[in-house]
Formats: structure tokens, C-alpha cells, sequence
């Protein structure tokens, strides 16, 4: 992974520095990186980072089957499939962004995670590098994809009442906020 | 909107519009301004504009490795790295284009959401629901360092054991028990819950267990499908029985319970359940008296005609066969005759058969049938079971040598398992074998040195092995329960680490089938999604881990490719028995083995060298030379219960896929209305039934399709859903097995059960 973001001394726009935080957030693979990207969201809670993921396994990762998978094809297409015709619709959005995706075909294109990847990629060329070339893609990727799905994903996990998890809420809250302000703004920096 | 929808919408589907789309982009200096992240920035979108349209179709050899008497050989399509759909391969005249259901649903199968993803450590425990991701290397790392414990502890390899079995039939997948060899001496669940009783039983009359081609059966001239339901589970085959019909010829199902194959057959015989053996005396009995039965065959290749005879004018009363199997006089006797006089007449008898405390006496009567009438050796005949005679590969991935210094039982040996057998010399030491269809007892008698590691791998144990109860308390009392699996399931719950397992279309792999005669090659058609790994690659991640906790500690190859892998499976044996010079001709498609008919020349490899009626292997090993009628076990409750195979799974495989849920969503027990009547319940209905092993509550269907007196259930494992059928099975063993598998069967279409509406 380039991280180029970490030389740049630029501030990082509130809008920029939460699409990155739950980027981080969805796409880390073990509880250190979780909490560190969890305790970015400054939610003054106090949870360990074992409880953590243990929540946010039963969550969104397995091994049962989680309470919301966390990929664009199971609430557009199909309730069982990964890799179906959204995830393909999502990888020919990515190369007409310029994109590649080294993990191509082993996680689907379509995971929040990369989603959140993409949409922080194209809101920091615009933010901080001041580029439009792909504000029309983005605008595009916000409300004919990620609106399509996101919402139905934060419903599924919240309506989860066997043991919910205050730690998983307020992820879930912070990605609906985002997103409704990301809507409501119409992209227009903030 | 600050979008034309329309716009970006042609830019992704016209291929002009979006390379000029691409030109301003590498212009406009965004591929050097992305900050990075999972996604990079396209760099070559600065030199050339590639080509990023529509992709076309590539195609991949595959095959199913089920536990299935198809194996089918698959041709696999891939766009874009993405397996598009599989079709059955034209080039094999058995598979001959199509799949069956199950088959047909691989792709949800591959992407299914439900798949295990990453290797995982429940951390609160066996059973606490509370998982840690971790990688690979630590899950490995925690294994080996448990291992060489058990090593250190008590001397030997022992305490870890390996259940495995018929999840994955590729030759390659033997490169689990392969792990198991290389580590040193272990402990094995030996034997096979499947179809044991039968392989003795064949073994003893033939001295193999080798069926003639199924696609012969075109032109049998008589055909009795003796328990065995391949309308429903070998579709493939059911093309040559309907052939051999429509030219003719008599198909008959002798079955007790009315099956999708008894629908599609001339005549269907309900007996009842355990007595087949008796009927099969019975009929030779009558073709005999009539002189139907074939003298000089009889003369030239068999040993104890005379005796049979014997038996059965002394002991065969065809009154009481007629009583005891429940089926009129004059159809037997009708039957026995109209079988005898049809050359070539040919008997399939399922496995479900010899899941009887008499089931092996029952194979071997049956065989004896075919035998008096001259149709074994005979093209289109045969007394068909199954076969293993296409499997002589070189087991390069199961024949791992022991570290050097290894210690282990030195107990009596016995027979490992029906697939593959490690040849060489007989070993200061052996494996410890204990019988798999006794796990739960097995696991927690065990001692000196007491199991403390079981590795799980092609096997659902919860959903597929007798007393749950006894099973969790075996589980839990291990330090460490190993899973390698698809998808999660019961067993894994009670795991300390699961292991995420590539499918068939994630490796390279070669199958062959226990009934066809096929080979087929299976080439690795997609990247393994998410983190998953072949089985033989987690046993050479596991002796990397290993070895570098201590060096020699491992004999696996530390790092594999699934391809080199298989292409060391092959031989010359192979290629002479398929006629190919090398195994790349698989790429054009499957190749099937030379024809032979199994026993033509008379060559029998028994002791005698000839067709056994009297065996005194038999007397020797199960009290009876000859293969005289065994009563079946006796009820010890109110309604037998039979566990059949369904259409919709395979054991615990596919009934968790979307399309078989949306078909057959529940388990339901099947009823006969007079028992419905009497216990006053309806269709639909929650039932509970019950015996002294456990207690399932399920929805009742009621049909005439199962005789009074038993109920049915299928053997399945729902997601979601903890019934087992297997849960008021008790682990009583079948009559044979133990002579060439290392254990006797299950006997478990004698389970008796009560139930009541709730």
C-alpha cells in the first residue's frame, strides 16, 4: 500500500479524514488496526481491543455468518453471492477512475472497505490536490452505488437485537452521517 | 445532481468514449495525485490506453470431487478472472454435457457470502461464538507449536489425530492424511461410514470390488436396481437405463421405500427393509429348481455352487421368503425366472442396502444371484457395487516418510481406508487407527497417549457422525480442534481455529470415479478467493511452521504448487490403462480406461482364484462361508427409520446454497398415512421423533411412498438448522467392513424411533 497521504503536511479536511477512517476501519485484518482506526472516530468509549473484533467479526467478518456482509452485491443482486454483476459494475467504475486493484478476484471489488478506498481516493485528489477530472465519477459512484447499498447495510446491522453492540452503532452511525452529509453537500467541498 | 447519469454511464459501457475518457484522465495528473491505498493508480494508463472492454470467455477443465458415484467432468467459464457458469463436458459420453443440480450451482457455491473467508481463533473458547482473524502464519505457528508440545510431552505424535474423509475425493486431497505421515507416527479415524459392509462382502466373493462400465447397461437385457435411487443420485447413469428399456429390456427397483427410480422403472418390488438377502436365496432357489441356472459357468469359475445348493434346498423356504420380504410368491417367483432367462442381466445394488446389521450377508446373496445365472464377467452384467480400478496413482501427496526417529503404535496393523493404501515395508511402527464410526467414544477412550489435537478436514463430523452429545464432550476435552472447511458448520463451532478451504475451482487436482470410467483433469480456473488454501498448501505452510520450530520435525515440501502437485500423481500405469502419453491431454478433455470387463477371464482374486460362493475367508473373519441369510437387527422401538441420501445435497454439502434452500428449505420426516392416522397427524405438522438416543422435532410429510411401520428422513446438514439425522442413530456396526477398511459399517437404516405430533 502507497502512503503517500503521510508525507503530505496538509491538514486533512474533516470530510477527507472520516471517508479514510472508515476506510481504515473496514479494511483492517486484525484488532490493533481496528482500534486504531476505531478510536480515530473519537468515540470516547472504553473497549478493549479483543471485544472489539470480536464484535465487529460477528458483525461483518465471520467465520458464522455475520449480521451485514459488507459487500455492495448481496444487497443489489443477490442475498447469498459475492462477485456477481454489481462488483463487476463496481471494478469497470475503478478503471474508468484509473484504478487497479492488486487483490482483484480474491476480495471482491465491491467490499465497503475498497469502496471507501475509492471514495477517499477521488475526494483527496479533489481536496488537497485540487483536481475535478473525476468529480462527475464520483458523484456518480456516491449516488447511482454507494446510496444504492450503503443505507440497506447500516439497516440490516443495526436491526441486529441479539447482543448489539454499542462499539458497532457508532461505527454505523458515523458511516450514515458521512454519507448523508457527503448526499446532502453534493459533493460541493466542504 | 452534479452527474449525468447518462454520461458516466456511456462511459463505462462504450469502449470510445471511455479510452478518450482515459486519455484526458492520464492527462489531467490524477494517476500521479492518488494518495494510495488498496486501490493504486493505474501507471500504464500514462504510456497506453489498454484494452479494459468487455472481456471474452476462458475455459478451465474441472471436475466435481464430490463422494458421488458421477464424478462429473466439468468444462469451467471464467471472464475477467470471475467463474461466469461450468458446463458437464461434452467430450466424456457419461457426464456427456450436463451436471446435476447440485453441480449446476458451483459458482453460488464459490461466491457463496457464507464461505469461511480467513483463518480464525475462537478466542473465548470451543462453542463462545468469539472469533479472532489471524493470519496464516500465526494460525500455523499456534499448530506446529502444539504439536511438537504433544511430541515433547509423550514421545511420540499420537495425541494428534486426523479425521478425514469424503469431502474432497481429488487424488491430491490425500495430501491431508500425506500432512499426517509427515509429522510421524498419528492417530487415524480409520474406516468408512459409506459402504463398507459391501467392499468385504464383494471381496470375499470376487476378491475385488470392480463393476462393469455403467454405460454397458444400454444393453442389458435385464436390470434390477436393487436399492439404489439413481433418479435421483447418478442422473448420469439413468440415460443408459432408460436406453436398455426402451430396447426392451425389464427394469426392476426393489426398494422399501417408493423412490424417484421406482417411478421411471417397468416394475417396482416393495420389500421390506433387511430382508433382500433373503428374497436373493430365495430367487436362486427357483432359478435352480427350474435348471435356469448356468451349469458350465458355474463348473468352470466357482467354488461352493454345491454347498449354496445345499443350503439352499435345506434351508430356504420360499413360503417363508414370501412372508419374511413381504412380496407374493408368484412375483418372486416370476421375477427369479424372467432374470434368469435374460442374458446379459445385470443387478445394481446401492450402499443404503448394506447399512444393516446384515447388510454384508446381503451383498454377498445378491452377488451370489448374479453369479448362479452366469452374469458376472459378461459384458452388460455384472453384480455392480462399485470400483476402484481406475485409482492406481502414485498418492505422491499421501506418501510422505516419517521424520527420522518417530515412535508410534506398535499395536496390530489393519486396513486404513478403502481409497488409498500406503504400500512398503512393514515398520517397526504403525498409525493408530481408531474406527470413525465410533469418533465421540473413540476420542474420549483414548489413551496412552490420550488424543489431545484433532484435525478436521473434508468431513462435517456434527452433521454426519452419531451422539452429538458425546461428540461435544469429545471436542471439548481436546487442547486443540483443528477445521478445515468451506464453510461453517457445527463442527466448526466447536473449533479452536478454522481453516478457510479452496474449492476444486481455487486448485489443480485429478479425479477419477468409483463407478464410471473416466478421468478427468481439474485445472485451477480462478485466484483462491479471499485468504483460502488448497488443503495440500496448508500442509506445506504447516511443515515451514514446523521446521522452523525444529528442524526435521516435518517432511512435507514447505512450499507446493497444486499443479506440481497433481502432475506427480500420474504414472505410466495410468497412462497405458487411459491411453494417453501424457496427463497435458487432459486439457482437451476427459479420457476414459481401456474397456475391460471385470472378470472375463475368470481370474478371481480369491483364494481359490475363483468366484467364492463358499468362502472360508467369510467363516474365518464373520462366522459363515457360506452367504446364508442373517436375520437384521431385532426393533428396539416402535417405527424403523431409514436416513436415505437426498437429491438436493450431497452428505453436508450444497443444502446450504441458496437454490437448494429455495427448493427444500427444512428437513421434514416422511410418515405413511395408516401411521399418521394412528398418531393422529397431519401434514405439515411439527412432530417430535424420538428414541433412546435423542430427539428431533421436524414437519411431517405424509406419503405412501414409505411402507407402514417406517418413517424416513434425509441425511443433510441445513445451515442454520442443527438437525443431524444421525442424532437417534446409535453407532451398532454393520455385519462386514472391518476385513478390507479397518472397521466395520454403521448399521444405520436399523434405528428404530417413536414420534408424536407436538
Amino acid at each position: 500500500m502507497k502512503n503517500k497521504i503521510e508525507e503530505n503536511a496538509l491538514p486533512l479536511s474533516k470530510r477527507l479524514q472520516m471517508s479514510k477512517t472508515l476506510r481504515d476501519i473496514f479494511t483492517s485484518q486484525d484488532s490493533h488496526a481496528l482500534k486504531i482506526a476505531f478510536d480515530a472516530l473519537k468515540s470516547k468509549m472504553a473497549i478493549s481491543e479483543e471485544s472489539l473484533e470480536s464484535d465487529f467479526n460477528r458483525y461483518f467478518i465471520g467465520p458464522l455468518s455475520p449480521i451485514a456482509d459488507p459487500f455492495s452485491s448481496i444487497y443489489l443482486d443477490n442475498l447469498d453471492q459475492v462477485m456477481s454483476k454489481s462488483t463487476l459494475k463496481v471494478r469497470a467504475l475503478y478503471e474508468t477512475m484509473g484504478f487497479t486493484f492488486p487483490q482483484q478476484n480474491q476480495i471482491p471489488d465491491d467490499h465497503i472497505g475498497i469502496e471507501l478506498d475509492a471514495y477517499y481516493q477521488l475526494l483527496y485528489i479533489e481536496e488537497v490536490k485540487n483536481i475535478d477530472y473525476l468529480r462527475e465519477l464520483r458523484h456518480y459512484f456516491l449516488h447511482e452505488h454507494l446510496n444504492l447499498w450503503i443505507p440497506l447495510f447500516i439497516e440490516r446491522a443495526l436491526a441486529c437485537n441479539e447482543e448489539p453492540s454499542t462499539a458497532m452503532v457508532y461505527i454505523l452511525t458515523q458511516l450514515k452521517s458521512f454519507l448523508i452529509r457527503e448526499t446532502n453537500t453534493q459533493g460541493v467541498p466542504a | 445532481m452534479s452527474y449525468s447519469k447518462e454520461k458516466v454511464d456511456t462511459l463505462l459501457h462504450n469502449g470510445i468514449s471511455r479510452r478518450n475518457f482515459l486519455k484526458g484522465l492520464a492527462a489531467s495528473g490524477v494517476l500521479s495525485s492518488f494518495p494510495g491505498g488498496l486501490l493504486e493508480a493505474n501507471e500504464d494508463l500514462n504510456t497506453k490506453i489498454p484494452y479494459l472492454g468487455e472481456k471474452s470467455y476462458e475455459t478451465f477443465r474441472n471436475a466435481c470431487p464430490r463422494n458421488c458415484y458421477d464424478t462429473c467432468s466439468i468444462k469451467t467459464f471464467v471472464k475477467d478472472g470471475v467463474m461466469q457458469f461450468i458446463e458437464g463436458a461434452q467430450e466424456s459420453t457419461y457426464t456427456r454435457g450436463g451436471c446435476c443440480v447440485k453441480g449446476n450451482s458451483y459458482v453460488k457455491r464459490v461466491y457463496s457470502a457464507r464461505r469461511l473467508k480467513y483463518p480464525m481463533l475462537q478466542v473465548g473458547g470451543k462453542g463462545s461464538g468469539q472469533w479472532k482473524r489471524i493470519s496464516w502464519d500465526d494460525a500455523m505457528e499456534i499448530i506446529a507449536k502444539k504439536l511438537l508440545e504433544i511430541k515433547k510431552d509423550d514421545g511420540t505424535m499420537l495425541g494428534a489425530a486426523l479425521t478425514k474423509y469424503s469431502g474432497n475425493f481429488g487424488i491430491t486431497h490425500y495430501g491431508i492424511e500425506g500432512m499426517f505421515n509427515s509429522i510421524g507416527y498419528t492417530t487415524r479415524l480409520a474406516g468408512t461410514p459409506c459402504w463398507p459392509a459391501g467392499i468385504d462382502a464383494q471381496n470375499l466373493d470376487m476378491g475385488n470390488m470392480w463393476c462393469n462400465d455403467p454405460e454397458e447397461m444400454k444393453d442389458s437385457k435385464f436390470i434390477i436396481l436393487w436399492g439404489v435411487n439413481p433418479a435421483s443420485n447418478s442422473v448420469h447413469s439413468m440415460k443408459y437405463i432408460y436406453e436398455a428399456k426402451k430396447k426392451g429390456a425389464k427394469v426392476v427397483v426393489i426398494d422399501p421405500v417408493f423412490t424417484e427410480m421406482a417411478s421411471k422403472s417397468t416394475q417396482y418390488i416393495q420389500i421390506k427393509t433387511g430382508t433382500d438377502g433373503l428374497l436373493a436365496l430365495g430367487m436362486q432357489k427357483i432359478i435352480i429348481d427350474a435348471k435356469l441356472h448356468d451349469q458350465k459357468w458355474l463348473d468352470a469359475n466357482s467354488k461352493g455352487f454345491k454347498e449354496l445348493k445345499e443350503y439352499l434346498d435345506k434351508d430356504i423356504k420360499l413360503d417363508d421368503v414370501s412372508k419374511v420380504t413381504g412380496i407374493p410368491l408368484e412375483m418372486i417367483k416370476e421375477l427369479a425366472l424372467s432374470f434368469a432367462k435374460a442374458k446379459p442381466a445385470t443387478i445394481w445394488m446401492g450402499y443404503g442396502m448394506q447399512r444393516h446389521t446384515n447388510g454384508g450377508s446381503m451383498i454377498r446373496a445378491i452377488d451370489a444371484l448374479v453369479a448362479v445365472t452366469g452374469n458376472v464377467g459378461k459384458y452388460a452384467g455384472g453384480a455392480r457395487y462399485g470400483h476402484l480400478s481406475t485409482w492406481g496413482f502414485n498418492y505422491a501427496a499421501l506418501s510422505m516418510p516419517k521424520p527420522e526417529g518417530s515412535v508410534g503404535y506398535t499395536g496390530p496393523e489393519g486396513a486404513k481406508g478403502e481409497f488409498a493404501q500406503v504400500g512398503g515395508e512393514k515398520a517397526a511402527y504403525t498409525d493408530r487407527f481408531l474406527n470413525i464410526n465410533k469418533t465421540a467414544r473413540e476420542l474420549l477412550n483414548s489413551k496412552d497417549p490420550k488424543v489431545r489435537l484433532l484435525w478436521v478436514a473434508c468431513k462435517n463430523p456434527f452433521a454426519q457422525d452419531f451422539d452429538r452429545n458425546q461428540l461435544i464432550r469429545a471436542f471439548k476435552q481436546l487442547d486443540m480442534v483443528v477445521v478445515a472447511d468451506q464453510f461453517f458448520n457445527e463442527t466448526a463451532k466447536w473449533a479452536d481455529i478454522v481453516l478457510p478451504v479452496a474449492t476444486q475451482f481455487e486448485e489443480n487436482d485429478v479425479n477419477v470415479s468409483y463407478w464410471h470410467y473416466w478421468l478427468s483433469l481439474n485445472e485451477q480456473a480462478i485466484k483462491p478467493i479471499f485468504e483460502v488454501k488448497s488443503d495440500v498448501q496448508i500442509a506445506a505452510l504447516l511443515s515451514k511452521h514446523m521446521n522452523k520450530l525444529e528442524k526435521g520435525s516435518c517432511t512435507f515440501p514447505q512450499s507446493v504448487d497444486t499443479k506440481e502437485m497433481t502432475i506427480k500423481e500420474f504414472n505410466p500405469g495410468i497412462y497405458t490403462q487411459f491411453g494417453i502419453k501424457s496427463w497435458e491431454e487432459l486439457k482437451n478433455g476427459p479420457v476414459k480406461a481401456k474397456a475391460v470387463i471385470p472378470y472375463a477371464d475368470g481370474k478371481f482374486q480369491t483364494p481359490s482364484g475363483k468366484y467364492e460362493f463358499y468362502s472360508e475367508k467369510a467363516l474365518e473373519l464373520f462366522g459363515s462361508a457360506l452367504p446364508k441369510y442373517l436375520e437384521v437387527r431385532k426393533p428396539y422401538d416402535k417405527f424403523r427409520m431409514t436416513s436415505p441420501h437426498s437429491r438436493w445435497s450431497l452428505h453436508s454439502q450444497f443444502q446450504n446454497l441458496e437454490w437448494m434452500e429455495d427448493v427444500h428449505p427444512e428437513p421434514s420426516v416422511y410418515i405413511n398415512p395408516d401411521d399418521a392416522k394412528m398418531k393422529m397427524v397431519n401434514e405439515g405438522d411439527t412432530v417430535a421423533v424420538f428414541n433412546k438416543q435423542g430427539l428431533l422435532r421436524l414437519k411431517a410429510k405424509i406419503t405412501d411412498n414409505v411402507q407402514p411401520g417406517t418413517v424416513l428422513m434425509y441425511e443433510q446438514w441445513y445451515n442454520n438448522n442443527i438437525y443431524n439425522v444421525n442424532e437417534l442413530v446409535d453407532d451398532t456396526s454393520s455385519d462386514m467392513g472391518a476385513f478390507k477398511t479397518g472397521a466395520p459399517g454403521v448399521a444405520l437404516h436399523d434405528t428404530f424411533v417413536n414420534f408424536r405430533k407436538i
